[in-house]
């Protein structure tokens, strides 16, 4: 692309229905001040209530931003389904499928329960699957595996990413519930015995510090096949992009996850920063971040952007229907013809 | 439809502010509802025109860009000014302190919010014309206007610069999709015979010329104190901004 198309490309984007359809999103569910901040670490009640940012990256690589969408804020739980790809890339799935199942718990995120007869968690989203999933992670030892899972987040977002320290250690320090999860999974001798390691390893990956863009540029590469559409370099093989995929889907948005997929229909999964990141295959990825949180942990604005998005260019995964508005439009349109 | 008109040129000193002024209370005498945005904010000067004094301007373009108002309270209406009703004709300004030049240019700003702020004001004023006066030469927000255009008018002078320049933003234009450019001809001088050089010009960038203007006198000596047309209305350069005017509203 040369760089009079590039600049071209970047000015489209700023004048494409698109973007006005989300900033008008933006103006609309802004106003709505439903939910609560996450308290239970003094660090996450530090966030302002009414920070507020769509972003969405299209599988050909272009970046719509708007609203706060530079703001960081802790990757929290949506790091699980990631991570989850990287112990796919780690063992293979057979191996991966004995250590954590796949269906959906129905119980919240914090449930201390295992299957009975196989004391597998239920699956890599809720807390006790996402701890055997970083048990999974490579390395000789503590450094390494977060050195690598970090290398795992840059490859899907092209950008370096740090953990907040307070974070981790806030969570590390109040982690008793998890702490108990992962000693009765060694147990079971579900995980290895390097628990302590293993824990930190779980606190530090929901301490990674994102972006509203990071969000949108995880679920595009997810979208994209695995691979990042703006950098085009490969983060997930593609063999288990569907694999993750599909326990986002079924599990990724907490207890709400039913609900989701009837109503959204996007393979998504939440966090408690307040972010959201939902998979539009072939399309497209979402980002959103807002700490309001509904009684579930799922962010409230964040739900409605995506309900919408969904609804009105037909991003349910089952939708037959024609769509309010037309996807492809929308990015290449004119907005001053709508003015 | 609202129409959007960016009158640009690729040198400074052609006369866009000028023309800006002019074709803007042309349409608006014309019943039509006409918003300007000055986007020249490294050198913004067309609120002379309208005769916006500074100290009638307390919120300008800068801090609506900034984040620091909505657009709604930047738009002035000037139509008393040039002798229009009210309500027809509104000027957003840019800054002319120099603080507030010195920011824009050090922090730059952010060009979605620029086309945010078009959108905005022609839904809020219900506004049918938007004009934009740009800065010269090519930046981002010059290559915004162009694509948000209905109609493009590039002016011109007869000098080799500004014939390169016009046609590298002829090259920028076609990128952008632009649906129809139209061009006019400032400053021509007496020995130049207007037939062959609008005939030269139209097959050189193959789009119209919409108006030839000559070096006039009578322009100058109003110094930028008031719009032409509205002060002399049946002078043959404002019988010239008028057939630019309609072909404008025709294209568009």
């Amino acid at each position: 692309m040369s760089d009079l198309q590039s600049l071209t490309s970047s000015i489209t984007a700023v004048t494409s229905p698109f973007r006005s359809y989300l900033t008008d999103l933006h103006i609309q569910y802004q106003a709505d001040n439903d939910g609560a901040v996450a308290d239970y670490i003094p660090e996450l009640a530090l966030a302002k209530p009414e920070w507020f940012g769509i972003c969405v990256v299209t599988q050909a690589g272009q970046v719509f931003e708007i609203g706060d969408c530079d703001q960081m804020f802790t990757i929290q739980s949506i790091s699980k389904a990631f991570v989850y790809g990287l112990a796919l890339e780690d063992h293979g799935r057979e191996y991966v499928n004995s250590k954590v199942s796949v269906e959906p718990s129905g119980e919240a995120f914090n449930a201390i329960v295992l299957d009975e007869t196989t004391n597998r968690p239920y699956n890599p989203m809720v807390n006790a699957g996402a701890i055997a999933t970083s048990d999974l992670i490579k390395g000789a030892n503590g450094t390494e595996r977060l050195k690598r899972l970090l290398a795992m987040f840059q490859r899907y977002t092209g950008r370096e990413l740090d953990i907040n320290v307070p974070v981790f250690l806030s969570e590390k320090a109040t982690g008793f519930r998890n702490r108990a999860m992962a000693y009765l999974m060694l147990n079971f001798g579900m995980v290895s015995d390097r628990v302590d390691e293993t824990l930190d390893l779980y606190f530090q990956q929901c301490s990674v510090m994102v972006t509203a863009k990071d969000l949108a540029m995880l679920s595009a590469t997810l979208a994209n096949g695995g691979v990042n559409p703006v950098t085009q370099e490969r983060a997930l093989d593609e063999r288990y992009v569907q694999d993750v995929i599909s326990v986002m889907l079924t599990c990724g948005m907490y207890d709400g996850s039913g609900e989701w997929t009837y109503r959204v229909g996007m393979p998504a999964k939440s966090g408690v920063g307040g972010g959201i990141t939902a998979v539009a295959p072939g399309k497209l990825g979402v980002g959103t971040f807002s700490p309001l949180l509904d009684a579930k942990g799922n962010s409230v604005r964040g739900i409605k952007v995506c309900e919408d998005l969904s609804q009105d260019f037909g991003l349910h995964l089952f939708n037959v229907a024609k769509p309010k508005l037309n996807l492809d439009d929308c990015l290449t349109g004119n907005d001053v013809d709508n003015w | 439809m609202p129409k959007v008109v960016s009158i640009h040129s690729y040198r400074g000193g052609t006369g866009k502010s000028n023309f800006t002024a002019n074709l803007a209370t042309t349409v608006a005498a014309d019943g039509y509802r006409v918003g300007v945005f000055d986007t020249d904010v490294p050198s913004p000067g067309i609120h002379n025109l309208f005769c916006l004094e500074p100290e009638q301007v307390t919120t300008t373009l800068n801090h609506y860009l900034w984040g620091e108002a909505p657009i709604e309270t930047a738009a002035y209406d000037v139509g008393a000014n040039v002798g229009i009703d009210a309500d027809k004709l509104y000027l957003v300004p840019a800054s002319v302190k120099a603080d507030d030049i010195a920011r824009i240019l050090k922090d730059g700003y952010d060009v979605k919010m620029m086309n945010d702020g078009f959108r905005s004001l022609v839904k809020s004023l219900k506004l049918d014309y938007l004009f934009i006066d740009t800065h010269p030469g090519l930046s981002k927000e010059t290559f915004l206007s162009i694509a948000i255009s209905h109609v493009l008018l590039l002016i011109l002078r007869p000098d080799k610069q500004d014939y390169q320049g016009t046609a590298v933003t002829m090259d920028v234009a076609r990128q952008l999709n632009v649906r129809n450019v139209l061009l006019a001809i400032n400053k021509t001088y007496s020995t130049l015979n207007p037939e062959a050089l609008k005939q030269k010009v139209e097959e050189t960038y193959q789009s119209p010329v919409a108006g030839i203007f000559p070096l006039s006198e009578d322009v100058v000596q109003l110094a930028s104190e008031g719009v032409f047309c509205a002060k002399y209305p049946d002078h043959p350069v404002s019988q010239e901004f008028w057939k630019v005017a309609q072909h404008i509203m025709v294209e568009a």
